[in-house]
Parts: C-alpha cells; sequence; structure tokens
C-alpha cells in the first residue's frame, strides 16, 4: 500500500487511543448547547418549576417544624427502613450516644446548612433547572444550589467533600437518578455514623405534572450492611411562586455553643434593620 | 474543627430529622430553648416586628406587675414563610396593641416562641395559617 495510506492509519489510530487514554482524567468542558441539546431538554420529563413539600398548613399551636410528610418506604421490600450497620459502625454509634451530653441544637442555630439529605426535607420550596446535561436544584433555605451533571461523566473518585456532595444524574426511564458522593461530617439529618465513602441515591419521578416524588437511598461500604432508606418525599408544584432570598446570618440571634448548649441572644432588641 | 465539636455534632441523633422517614426537617433549628409543657400570655404594645431571617422577631412593650415597662421578645417563622401564608412585613406595626401565646423560654428570658396571636378587636393571628396562594 502506498506510504501515505499508512500515515493516515496510523494517524486515524492515534486520534481513537488519544482521546480515550485521557478520557477518565480530562474534564468536562462547557459546551454551548446546540437547538438539539435544548430541543433534547424539552423532550425529558418536566421537573423545571418551583415546588415545596406540603405541610399540612392550618395546625393550630406550635408554628414551627411539620408533621412528617410523604409516604414511608414500604416495609420489607428492598432497602430497610432503618439504617444496618457493620460492628464496626455500631460500635461507633454506641460511642457516640455514651459521649457527654447529648446536644440541645445543631449547627444549623448558626445558621450553617444542614448539608444533603436533610436539605432537601426543608419547609421552603426548591426551584428545579433543566438545561443540557444539568438539572440544577436551587434551594430557598439557606440558599443552597446543587448541580446534578448529567452530561454522562462518572462520580469523581476522590471528591473534596462538602455538605452537599458531588452529584451526577442518569434516567432510567422517566425517573431521573441522582447519586452523590463527597460528604463532610455534619448533621445532614441522618441519624447513624457514616464513611467518606457513603453515597447517597435520590429518585426524582412526576407523579403527575404537579407532583414531583424524591426518594432516597442511603449506601456505605463501611458503615452499612444493606443500602438504608429515607423513603419517600412528595413536592407539590406552585406555579405561582418565586424562590425568595435566605440570607441566615441577617439577623440571627440563636446559637449552640461549643458544648452543645443552646441559646438566644436578646440583646439590643430592636436593632436589625428588617 | 476540634474533636469535642466533632462529636457534638456527630453525636447529634435526629435533631433535625422527624422519626426515620424523609420527613420534613425542623425549620433552621430545633425548639429545645424553649417550653414545650406550658404557654404564656404576654400583652402589650408592638415595639418593632422584625421582618428578616431566619426568624421573624415581634417586641413588645409589656408592663409588669409593678407598673414598669419590659421588652419581650417573640421569635417566630421566616419572612419567606409568612409571606405565603398571608403575612406581609406590615401586619405588625409599632403601636399596635397584641396578646401573644408563647412557649416560653426555659431559663426565664424575657422571650417565647410565637404560638398564636389576638389583636384587641379579637382578630387571631398565625404563623402556621393556610397557604394563600395554593397555586
Amino acid at each position: 500500500m502506498p506510504h501515505h495510506r499508512h500515515i493516515y492509519r496510523f494517524a486515524a489510530a492515534a486520534l481513537l487511543i488519544g482521546p480515550l487514554a485521557f478520557a477518565q482524567d480530562a474534564p468536562k468542558k462547557y459546551k454551548a448547547p446546540t437547538v438539539a441539546d435544548w430541543t433534547a431538554v424539552g423532550k425529558l420529563p418536566d421537573f423545571t418549576g418551583v415546588w415545596e413539600i406540603p405541610m399540612g398548613g392550618g395546625r393550630a399551636g406550635a408554628g414551627r417544624g411539620a408533621a412528617p410528610a410523604g409516604v414511608p418506604a414500604g416495609r420489607g421490600r428492598g432497602p430497610a427502613p432503618q439504617p444496618q450497620l457493620t460492628p464496626e459502625y455500631a460500635a461507633k454509634a454506641k460511642e457516640m450516644a455514651a459521649a457527654a451530653t447529648r446536644a440541645e441544637d445543631n449547627q444549623t442555630a448558626n445558621c450553617l446548612p444542614p448539608g444533603l439529605p436533610a436539605i432537601m426535607g426543608q419547609p421552603y420550596p426548591v426551584e428545579v433547572l433543566m438545561t443540557p446535561g444539568l438539572v440544577t436544584v436551587v434551594i430557598e433555605a439557606y440558599t443552597q444550589v446543587r448541580h446534578i451533571h448529567t452530561d454522562g461523566r462518572a462520580l469523581p473518585d476522590d471528591p473534596d467533600p462538602s455538605f452537599n456532595g458531588t452529584s451526577v444524574g442518569h434516567w432510567d426511564g422517566d425517573t431521573l437518578v441522582v447519586e452523590s458522593v463527597g460528604f463532610e461530617s455534619v448533621p445532614r439529618g441522618i441519624n447513624f455514623p457514616y464513611s467518606d465513602k457513603m453515597k447517597i441515591t435520590e429518585r426524582f419521578h412526576l407523579s403527575d405534572p404537579d407532583t414531583l416524588n424524591i426518594e432516597t437511598t442511603i449506601t456505605d461500604p463501611l458503615a452499612l450492611t444493606q443500602p438504608y432508606s429515607l423513603g419517600n418525599r412528595v413536592f407539590k408544584r406552585h406555579r405561582a411562586w418565586t424562590i425568595a432570598e435566605y440570607v441566615c446570618e441577617e439577623n440571627n440571634r440563636n446559637f449552640v455553643d461549643p458544648s452543645g448548649k443552646a441559646g438566644i441572644n436578646l440583646a439590643n432588641p430592636t436593632a436589625s434593620p428588617k | 474543627m476540634n474533636k469535642p465539636m466533632q462529636a457534638v455534632i456527630r453525636g447529634l441523633v435526629a435533631v433535625s430529622l422527624v422519626a426515620g422517614g424523609a420527613s420534613v426537617a425542623m425549620a433552621h433549628h430545633s425548639a429545645a430553648i424553649f417550653d414545650a409543657s406550658q404557654t404564656k400570655v404576654i400583652t402589650g404594645t408592638v415595639k418593632k416586628f422584625d421582618y428578616s431571617n431566619p426568624h421573624t422577631w415581634v417586641w413588645l412593650d409589656v408592663t409588669n406587675d409593678q407598673g414598669q415597662v419590659e421588652t419581650w421578645g417573640v421569635e417566630g417563622m421566616s419572612p419567606n414563610f409568612l409571606n405565603r401564608r398571608g403575612w406581609t412585613r406590615t401586619t405588625l406595626k409599632p403601636g399596635d396593641k397584641l396578646s401573644v401565646t408563647v412557649r416560653p423560654m426555659k431559663d426565664g428570658q424575657k422571650a417565647g416562641m410565637w404560638v398564636s396571636g389576638k389583636r384587641p378587636d379579637g382578630e387571631v393571628l398565625l404563623m402556621n395559617g393556610e397557604i394563600k396562594d395554593k397555586e
């Protein structure tokens, strides 16, 4: 065969091998979406808009907290309804329970957000945006934003730990399966000791155009012997709402000190400018 | 952060999670500092209504049994929450007369958590009322 054809074959092979060899390491770069990309988003189930978990309003009495909302996961089927700890982590749990006195409050009293999955269970709305390769959840409580990458990228092997984790999502029919890893040690609303290998999986699914279900399951190869289900949270759509600002620290009079003692700062009443 | 703080944070069992299910977490923080076993009614004049996060605060000038005026603070729900349930930042104004039922602070400070309010004309003010704009 003529010499130049060998070069073409070699060049073609190099083009194939080059990108593949570095595919795992090269970060996904933002590519300007095409009309076709936007059209594809338009064909996905419509999670866009503002949603909130109904609290069953109109209750007389205590004006804080809420009755449990949503449907708990079915028992005896699928993941366990209570965390099943490995021996090592069961021992840690015992240590935690025995160590010092139970704190009266957690870091949210100091305006730190709780982290995933508690951040998805607040009595404030969330807003979902869908763009090519990305589902973004804007959370009104503590003004949090979650980026769920749906561009095919893999979960990171060694993510920096964070409050809400690093998330990727893929479609399973009409269900968006979101996996998140890389969690630092903050309350999160999780009532057992977890390792840095914990993964939180959420399944987003519309049961009708105005009802968004998010089922949450936790797996942890070091702490749990089987997946642990947090059940289903049911969000209702609010077409007339917009997400409001929430700067927790602007007039925070609550605090919890390092020993876990909670308090209120009543100094300078009326000092708040708003 | 130091070890004792870590132990405290990790040892917090379900403060922000109700039972074991995926229920709605407590708004902002727990109510442990308030006495949930009793209520107290404080009657006075609104000094100021702080309409800001994380909690609104109703400051009331209350005349005590000795005829002295004391300032009481009532912690309320977030303005984000209230705006969707019929409240505005001027629902309470300085000078408004008000009787507020509160869960008092366990430590006896002049503060409590809003349970309900009542104006002299009988209007009842709830902070956890029905959502006004259901859509």
